[in-house]
């Protein structure tokens, strides 16, 4: 005994818990708990991956569950209690290991899947918020920019509302573009003053695809229709023609897939009418989607959720299940979307992107008539 | 091993000529260290132990042998005085230098840290443990502190399937 320094047993439980509070890698943790019995057992107790991903990001203390595969075989009971609640604190330790290597995973990407809202456009669908999706502000020989409506107040602000590729995405960096209204006199830029980000998810979370669809476009969201677990401190924003990047202080964890850019105050009257608008060219959000390995299910209005985790799904780019296909839309059939809608939409169009990008929603009509098509 | 002049029989023969109130502390081996108030309360145990009027007489520790605690006050006298200038290179230099110690010695000094309650020091000595094992391999590790592998090659083998990302 007298040359072994297993401190695990030396140190007790307590003292070794604050050791292994400072392996910041998970793969560290996992090789550790493969050393002897007595310290995976040690390790898959006190749940270090989970906790190494909370210390990483507080978000993930909202998991309640983690669900594995399909989560069906959660539900039936294999041998003892004791062993099966063994069983459920390896899975949490295989899971969550792998989420703090996701959750670290350098991989930096555009996250904003589609537009949802804006809180006021001027004109639908030419100044839809769906051209911030295009990074040019100048598609076809027409300019493609979101325009707010015109307020003769230059304190009242807007907002933009976007879903993310994945519910679980960790977000470093926004970026927005004013636009620079090139085909006016004097070349103004409706910039904003400030800018500020929300992040959270749906309200009632379980409403998903209706509400989207619901959702979209013209309508004026009412305020209760997002929870948000993220606020951003406030940046000032330049009135300058030039996609201007705002990093967060630190990466935040979305959970629930919805980002809000909050446009603060107005800057630029036009000369027209004499009312302060707010422009936007294009809108960036970077970061890195954690799916299509992991999803989440957010129970209730305090964010709560389940951690879904598919082992399969490892290696290929898109969710298996068919009605999320629509996270992946390829950003260049979302470009053919946008432009489509931006001149609208005549019928055999329509039906050949819907073809394209499967069972999307879908807007048409020159007069601006919304219609769902399924 | 004890440094500099600190085993004193009792306070009344205290040589310093600094007038701020002195505490003795006493090792497991019966000797007597008089250090200043402001070293002693960098131990939150110790700090208790004041409030709650013990601070006038001898202040036992029983589980901390003479070299130990000398080697604990070292640690508390350096760090009241960089608390006062704030020099982090300096800080980190030192304590690097401080925590170049073997594994038993160490491991006791984890110990006198985690039982006065002497959070710095607990958590200087306590990464030095953990960068002892970061990048290393569970055979590596097992070496590093002597433990037996009681691992049946299979079960190794399902957690390196499971978490072969872990193993590259």
């Amino acid at each position: 005994m007298e040359n072994c320094y297993d401190f695990i047993s030396w140190l007790g439980r307590d003292v070794s818990s604050t050791i292994l509070k400072f392996l910041e890698d998970p793969a560290d943790l996992v090789r550790v708990s493969a050393v002897s019995r007595s310290w995976r057992q040690f390790v898959i107790e006190y749940g270090f991956c989970k906790k190494l991903c909370a210390r990483l990001f507080p978000a993930v203390s909202r998991i309640i569950r983690v669900v594995e595969g399909n989560g069906i075989m959660d539900h039936i009971e294999i041998g003892s209690n004791n062993s099966k609640e063994w069983e459920n604190l390896e899975r949490d330790h295989r899971v969550y290991g792998l989420l703090a290597r996701g959750l670290m995973s350098f991989i930096r990407r555009d996250c904003i899947s589609e537009a949802i809202s804006a809180s006021s456009t001027d004109n639908y669908p030419e100044e839809s918020i769906q051209n911030t999706l295009e990074p040019n502000d100048r598609v076809d020989q027409r300019a493609s920019y979101w325009s707010s409506k015109g307020e003769s107040n230059p304190a009242v602000s807007e907002t933009l509302t976007y879903k993310l590729i994945s519910k679980l995405c960790v977000i470093t960096e926004v970026s927005v573009q004013p636009f620079q209204a090139f085909f006016q006199f004097g070349f103004p830029i409706y910039s904003a003053t400030a800018v500020r980000f929300r992040m959270g998810h749906l309200n009632p979370p379980e409403a998903e695809n209706v509400h989207m669809d619901r959702l979209r476009e013209d309508q004026k969201p009412s305020g209760d229709q997002f929870v948000w677990t993220y606020v951003s401190p406030e940046f000032p924003m330049a009135q300058e023609n030039r996609l201007q990047k705002f990093k967060l202080p630190e990466p935040v964890l979305c959970i629930g897939g919805i980002l809000q850019i909050e446009l603060m105050g107005r800057v630029q009257r036009q000369e027209m009418d004499g009312l302060f608008y707010i422009c936007v060219a294009h809108v960036q959000v970077v970061g890195r989607p954690l799916s299509p390995a992991f999803d989440v299910d957010i129970l209730d209005l305090s964010g709560k959720c389940i951690l879904k985790y598919y082992p399969e799904a490892k290696y290929c780019m898109s969710p298996a299940r068919s009605s999320e296909c629509e996270p992946s839309t390829p950003a260049h059939l979302r470009t053919v979307r946008a432009r489509l809608m931006q001149r609208g939409m005549r019928g055999w169009e329509q039906m050949i992107l819907n073809t394209l990008l499967g069972n999307v929603a879908v807007f048409a009509d020159d007069d601006s008539d919304e219609e769902v098509i399924d | 091993m004890a440094s500099s002049s600190s085993s004193l029989p009792s306070p009344s023969s205290s040589s310093s000529s600094s007038s701020s109130k002195k505490l003795v502390l006493r090792s497991s081996d019966e000797k007597h260290f008089e250090v200043d108030e402001a070293v002693a309360l960098q131990s939150e145990m110790i700090k208790q132990m004041v409030e709650d009027g013990f601070g006038g007489d001898v202040i036992p520790l029983l589980n901390v042998s003479s070299n130990i605690l000398s080697k604990v006050i070292d640690y508390c006298k350096k760090h009241v005085d960089f608390d006062s200038k704030k020099k982090m290179d300096d800080r980190r230099r030192w304590d690097a230098e401080y925590i170049d110690v073997g594994v038993d010695e160490l491991y006791h000094l984890i110990m006198a840290a985690n039982y006065r309650n002497i959070k710095g020091l607990l958590d200087l000595t306590c990464q030095k443990v953990a960068d002892t094992i970061k990048g290393k391999k569970p055979k590596q590790i097992r070496i590093i502190f002597n433990i037996k592998n009681d691992v049946t090659p299979e079960g190794e083998q399902k957690i390196r399937k499971e978490h072969s990302w872990a193993f590259e």
